[in-house]
């Protein structure tokens, strides 16, 4: 009970300070935005149909956006030495760790729905026949992304380099999250029918379940001088 | 013992060694202050003795559990504080105590930061983001989320580093109520006359190791900044 509530705390800590800031939301909310009025102005719609080419845009801006707030995952947390206080409490690291990546996860969440947003009004986009599934599927990546994005960014932010390292770690890992979900999310655009999403899917909850582990596992190591 | 730290080493890299083989015993109720000149590897000390940092050789136990990185549990028998508040500057102070009460286990989460903050004259400003606060206040609510907990152990890592001699003179009051006979308490500090007045025992570090310890009675209030100087010089 003592670990979900120390899980707790760091989630409502962590959301209740990007309410209070608004510094990663407006990033990567204007990101998303921003993406979505320059796709709309660079395709001919006329000669290409948005369903075709939307899941690569989708995920291109959900994973370049989510990087402008991960790589800020640890950025408040130095300040003061206030994280230090948190590696002195009797928390658990895992549990630092698993509710930094559920508090990223509801952020990126929060943008993966704008996105579809942003691309629906812009593009106009339809989300197909099944548009629960088609949000479970950039669901299921987010978790994959934001686990290893939590993870690399508290090792990034202890560099010289910083941020900027970020990317560098993240994105070959990512490779199957984005294979799998612009897999899925295309075929689920197009209306094809769940069978053919449902290995894409397992795929990424996979993923998604192994990040998370094996962040959870190796955040001390991160974390502890 | 209610804090034990032995043959405490710790370096970095293969030449720099910031503590060399220091043994710290003490029992509850006592009040440690550590001297030194800047470098002498104090804050690398605390750090050690409050598992902050692991040593290279050496083992620390608070209450006679040794300090064992795996668990957990010895870190609620510990207090912190250094001279970064360890605060979210964005929370108020009350959602600070409430945030780090509820990591420790801690319940009636609101009435244990209301009394805490009261304890070091900040209950009315218990609804204030730590932000708009001054550094000092800051200071003495850092203080409150040390001892929220109510520690065996509390450490002191230049705690007035910063503080005009007003809020230096809060804060002393605030720390003085510590010595309450059964919190065992180390600070590090450049401040000899306030490490004088508040401790039990002494120690001045120089170079990674212990160049003088001993209690307070053995030295001379008025001679100690003296004496400080010749035991600096001579190590």
């Amino acid at each position: 009970m003592t670990y979900l509530t120390q899980v707790y705390a760091i989630v409502w800590k962590d959301l209740l300070v990007e309410v209070r800031t608004r510094e990663r939301l407006a990033a990567m909310g204007a990101f998303a935005v921003l993406a979505g009025v320059l796709f709309n102005f660079a395709m001919d719609w006329t000669a290409v149909r948005p369903q075709d080419v939307a899941s690569g845009l989708i995920w291109m801006t959900l994973v370049f956006g989510g990087l402008l707030g991960l790589g800020r995952t640890f950025h408040l947390e130095a300040q003061d030495g206030a994280f230090l206080g948190v590696l002195t409490s009797p928390t658990p690291k895992d549990a630092v760790f698993l509710g930094k990546t559920l508090a990223n996860f509801v952020l990126l969440f929060v943008v993966a729905l704008l996105v579809l947003g942003v691309f629906a009004v812009f593009l106009g986009l339809g989300l197909g026949p099944h548009p629960g599934t088609l949000v479970l599927s950039l669901g299921l990546g987010a978790l994959g992304f934001v686990a290893l994005g939590t993870l690399f960014s508290a090792v990034s932010s202890g560099t010289h380099m910083g941020e900027t390292l970020l990317p560098i770690l993240v994105f070959p890992l990512l490779v199957p999250v984005v294979i799998y979900g612009v897999s899925a999310t295309s075929r689920l655009l197009a209306g094809r029918p769940l069978t053919e999403v449902e290995g894409n899917l397992r795929m990424l909850a996979a993923f998604a379940l192994v990040a998370v582990a094996a962040g959870a596992g190796l955040f001390r190591f991160v974390v502890e001088e | 013992m209610a804090l034990a730290g032995l043959g405490l080493v710790r370096e970095f890299g293969v030449s720099t060694v910031a503590v060399d083989g220091v043994d710290v015993e003490l029992r509850a109720g006592e009040f440690l202050t550590i001297f030194g000149p800047n470098g002498a590897g104090k804050t690398t000390l605390l750090a050690l003795l409050s598992g902050r940092l692991r040593p290279t050789r050496g083992s620390v136990s608070v209450m006679g559990v040794p300090m064992d990185f795996g668990a957990t549990a010895w870190r609620s028998r510990i207090g912190i504080v250094s001279h970064q508040s360890m605060l979210y500057a964005h929370l108020t102070a009350a959602e600070n105590l409430a945030f780090f009460g509820r990591l420790f286990g801690l319940d009636s989460l609101r009435d244990r930061a209301l009394a805490a903050l009261d304890g070091v004259g900040l209950a009315d400003r218990a609804d204030v983001p730590v932000r708009s606060l001054s550094h000092g206040m800051r200071q003495r609510v850092a203080l409150a989320r040390a001892l929220l907990h109510d520690p065996d152990v509390v450490f002191l890592d230049e705690p007035y580093t910063g503080l005009d001699p007003h809020a230096a003179g809060v804060l002393r009051g605030v720390l003085m109520a510590l010595r309450d006979g059964r919190r065992t308490v180390v600070m590090v500090t450049h401040q000899l006359a306030q490490g004088l007045e508040m401790s039990s025992r002494l120690a001045i570090q120089v170079r990674g190791r212990f160049a003088w310890t001993g209690a307070r009675s053995q030295v001379d209030g008025s001679g100690f900044e003296a004496f400080y100087h010749d035991v600096v010089e001579a190590a």
